[in-house]
């Protein structure tokens, strides 16, 4: 009774630590999508997100496929920016 | 966040409008939004001050039974031709639930429908050089974006706001209407 509950209690330690990747993963594949739809609805050519860094809350490094690099963010006005980086 | 507030008024900009006429129709499938209020054509571009396509969907046909003198006394006719009714809770519940939209795409889509709703304002203060089908063009854009948007992932959402298109525009384009939207 006692080894089942330690190897359930491994079992479960051992597929949290593989699915948590796996949440992270799909945030970051909704934040590159929301990112690339934001930069087209700025009508800035881009192709797709590919890589995010989180500068701050609300505010975005984006760099997209076609290596356009973008700073997106969240201004105190509440208007989501999108600047072109060089 | 404003998320769901930027939401709620692009959907209610795209179902306000038209809430109120889908009752008189014959079901449709699903949606809060879409009410294809009467097929209103194509651009209705001048004030033309619409019969208030009858705002409650036909009650009328009932009271024919006997009622009380209470009941009977206010004249059923003569109603203040009430504005359509928005049924915004449902609209931001829809907004809400969405997945099909990000957070930053929902505020980038809010700042864009403001950027409309002041070129408006501007063009029935006299204040701004487009004209109406500038306007509708911009209008139509906006639409399309937002359509791109949900329809893969949301396609009842994107069909109601379809169904919805031209009343919205019939509200945008009636500055009576659209005064009374703001206010």
């Amino acid at each position: 009774m006692n080894t089942v509950t330690v190897a359930l209690a491994r079992l479960l330690l051992v597929a949290a630590v593989f699915a948590m990747p796996s949440f992270a993963a799909d945030d970051e594949e909704a934040l590159k999508k929301d990112l690339t739809a934001v930069i087209a609805l700025h009508g800035q050519p881009c192709g797709e997100v590919v890589a995010v860094k989180v500068l701050a809350q609300d505010d975005y490094a984006a760099t997209c496929k076609d290596r356009n690099k973008y700073h997106v963010y969240l201004n105190a006005a509440g208007r989501v920016i999108v600047e072109k980086q060089k | 966040m404003r998320v769901a507030h930027a939401a709620v008024l692009l959907l209610a900009l795209a179902a306000g409008c038209s809430r109120g006429q889908r009752d008189a129709q014959a079901p449709e499938p699903a949606d809060v939004v879409a009410q294809s209020a009467t097929p209103q054509s194509g651009t209705p571009q001048s004030a033309t001050p619409q019969p208030a396509p009858a705002a409650t969907p036909a009650p009328s046909a009932r009271p024919a039974a006997p009622r009380s003198a209470r009941e009977a006394a206010p004249p059923v006719a003569k109603k203040p031709v009430p504005a359509p009714a928005l049924d915004l809770n449902a609209l931001e519940a829809q907004l809400k639930e969405t997945k099909a939209i990000g957070l930053f795409t929902k505020i980038t889509l809010k700042n864009q429908v403001d950027d409309l709703l002041d070129k408006f304002r501007e063009y029935y203060q006299g204040k701004s050089k487009v004209t109406m089908a500038d306007l509708r063009r911009a209008y139509d854009l906006l639409m399309m974006k937002v359509l791109s948007l949900l329809q893969d992932e949301d396609q009842k959402l994107a069909s109601a706001i379809v169904s919805s298109r031209e009343a919205i525009w019939g509200l945008l384009a009636d500055p009576i209407k659209f005064a009374t939207f703001q206010g």
